[in-house]
């Protein structure tokens, strides 16, 4: 449970908002022209970030608007928040943190495969 | 809906002193959704005209003059109330035309449980996740939040005699449920 900066209402609890998922993503110009592989991307494919991830939230159960939110996952530290229709504000340092300061290595900061013997 | 005998909690549970706590159903109170872009001065100004009350446009607050109130639901839509029923909503509809603006009434779908008294603030907060010293910390300011997992608007009445009035906006189906908790939690408050 965190807290939540809405742009009109101000500090809310995070129960009474709606996670719309990833933000910034645009529907493609000419739809008819991409193929299966590509429209299935842009309609299912999402990223899911340990670290900074940007995203859309609405004030559901409040004044009911959109906007984006700059939120580091793994903390739930929110950076910034900014309204529908601005770009993608630039973020330095976007390293997965965790409180506990856990190493990459083993606390799923980095993916790894495992090939079949 | 609920019934009469049921709405005032005092007398329910043989509390004497009306300055504790009261809950009570407000009924035949007009309620009408209004929509338009803000940007419209246009627009502003023919409602503005028509109900004779400066739209408010600061989040989280109402206007009132006499009998009516227009409280701030979002930047684009407001929740009048009009407890003389007087309002002709037809007529406003009108005005505002076809334009990017909607008029609805509401009447029949929300209704207003009041809650007055010293410890109104006690009894709500068991309940929400809010500041409500901050958030209805004086009159003219409303606030919408969920009520264990109910959608409300809570309006801040004007006090008399240093009591809280607080009005919660709630769809009539929600009625019942909130006002049985709402019951339940005033039974251990230190009265």
């Amino acid at each position: 449970m965190f807290l939540i900066n809405c742009p009109y209402c101000g500090e809310r609890d995070q129960i009474e908002f709606t996670c719309g998922g990833e933000a910034h993503i645009i529907r493609p110009k000419n739809p008819p022209d991409l193929s299966d592989d590509q429209w299935a991307d842009y309609l299912f494919m999402r990223k899911n970030i340990k670290g900074v991830q940007f995203e859309r939230w609405n004030h559901s159960n409040g004044c009911r608007r959109w906007f984006n939110v700059v939120r580091n996952t793994a903390t739930d530290e929110i950076i910034k928040i900014y309204n529908m229709g601005e770009s993608s504000p630039t973020i330095k340092g976007n390293e997965p943190k965790t409180p506990s300061g856990e190493p990459k290595i083993g606390s799923g900061n980095i993916s790894t495969t495992f090939e079949k013997k | 809906m609920l019934k009469k005998e049921e709405t005032v909690l005092f007398k329910k549970h043989n509390i004497e002193n009306y300055s504790k706590i009261k809950i009570e159903e407000i009924q035949n109170i007009k309620k009408i959704n209004l929509r338009f872009d803000p940007n419209s001065k246009e627009l502003k100004s023919i409602t503005s005209k028509i109900l004779d009350i400066i739209i408010p446009t600061i989040p989280n607050t109402y206007s009132e003059k006499e009998k009516q109130k227009i409280i701030w639901l979002g930047p684009n839509e407001w929740l009048i109330i009009d407890s003389e029923e007087k309002l002709d909503d037809d007529l406003l509809n009108k005005s505002l035309g076809d334009e990017n603006a909607s008029v609805t009434n509401i009447s029949e779908s929300k209704t207003i449980l009041r809650i007055s008294g010293k410890k109104t603030f006690s009894l709500l907060s068991k309940f929400l996740v809010l500041d409500l010293e901050k958030n209805l910390s004086n009159d003219h300011l409303c606030v919408q939040t969920i009520f264990l997992k109910v959608p409300i608007l809570l309006v801040r009445n004007k006090n008399f005699d240093n009591i809280i009035e607080i009005d919660i906006f709630i769809n009539r189906s929600h009625v019942n449920y909130i006002y049985n908790i709402l019951i339940d939690g005033t039974k251990n408050l230190d009265f």
